[in-house]
């Protein structure tokens, strides 16, 4: 029964991820819809990371004892300065293990 | 012939170093997930298999903790189609590159096509010629083995390992993403785009909607095209 249900959940990422490349899906794909695809990136990305840091416990936390937000602001300054991934979460993590020692 | 097999070659190893810093900021997340299934009980072979053939980071952590809490089948795979959804948009967004490319090239991409190799799919000839194609082949499929290999350590360690869900490994994940998303801030509508995103996410998630994340993506485009839109009159 569990391999039945790993099978299943493997047909179902693998059908959201292919879906859409099928050629014969009678779908085309107008500037506008483009133009607003080219947005797809950031935004989704975005809206994976933006509430790991903000929301705990269904909770909003802004409170200044939050590490992730600090390790957020530092990996947003090492991304905008360096362009690096590996700075980025290097200085991010660095700075998220401080606060969650000393706040 | 000889040297153009190797120029392909060569895209793939470009891939699969493009994608190292992703490959390797998933460690932790991959030991999360091996030892989580084990301590869950499950077998050695289940839990590699969650990663062999789904190959998805949330979805397997999520539907790893329900089906151990004998969540009934349908909650399980609504709860997978609902956190993979956002997929759809990475198809929609790869059509018009990949439609016209043959099956099995349309397959292969398709099943490594998570959000690490949709972020390295964002240069204008992505996926246009031969060379882009097995370089998305290397970033993808050193991505697969790498999220497999770390399954595999946290499989063999689980049982020696501490229950990790709770030791803020979810930083290294949002810390790879702003990684990605910072430096593509190159104009006023993907910075308006991000910032709605943010805003409408956080707020989506502390309500926990279903489906809050495509919900928030798709508005934060919605708000990145209408500025560009304003602009361009």
């Amino acid at each position: 029964m569990t391999l039945v249900t790993i099978g299943l959940l493997a047909l179902i990422t693998f059908t959201t991820r292919y879906l859409f490349l099928e050629g014969k899906l009678p779908l085309r794909l107008g500037p506008n819809v483009k133009q607003l695809l080219s947005f797809s990136a950031p935004a989704v990305l975005t809206a994976i990371f933006a509430p790991i840091l903000f929301v705990h416990d269904q909770q909003l936390d802004l409170s200044y004892t939050n590490e992730y937000i600090w390790g957020g602001l530092a990996a947003i300054m090492a991304a905008y300065k360096t362009h690096s991934v590996y700075w980025t979460i290097g200085v991010g993590t660095g700075a998220f293990l401080l606060g969650g020692n000393f706040l | 012939m000889f040297s153009r097999r190797k120029a392909l070659l060569a895209a793939v190893g470009k891939g699969a170093l493009d994608m190292l810093p992703l490959s390797l900021a998933v460690l932790p997340w991959g030991i999360l997930f091996g030892s989580l299934a084990i301590q869950r009980g499950f077998s050695g072979l289940e839990a590699q298999l969650f990663s062999a053939i789904i190959f998805g980071g949330a979805v397997q952590i999520v539907t790893v903790e329900l089906m151990a809490e004998n969540a009934p089948l349908l909650t399980v795979l609504f709860s997978a189609l609902v956190i993979s959804s956002r997929h759809f948009l990475y198809g929609l967004s790869l059509r018009e590159q990949l439609r016209t490319r043959p099956l099995r090239w349309r397959l292969g991409l398709g099943f490594l096509l998570t959000d690490e190799l949709f972020s390295l799919s964002g240069d204008r000839r992505a996926y246009r010629n031969k060379y882009r194609l097995y370089y998305a082949v290397g970033a993808g499929g050193s991505f697969y083995l790498a999220w497999n290999a770390w399954t595999a350590l946290g499989i063999i360690a689980g049982a020696w390992l501490p229950d990790m869900t709770d030791l803020g490994l979810d930083f290294t994940i949002a810390a790879t993403f702003i990684a990605l998303v910072i430096p593509d801030i190159k104009s006023l509508p993907i910075l308006v785009c991000v910032l709605v995103s943010t805003i409408l996410s956080v707020i989506f998630s502390i309500y926990e909607m279903e489906l809050g994340l495509v919900a928030a993506a798709l508005m934060g485009m919605t708000a990145g095209f209408s500025v560009q839109k304003l602009r361009q009159v």
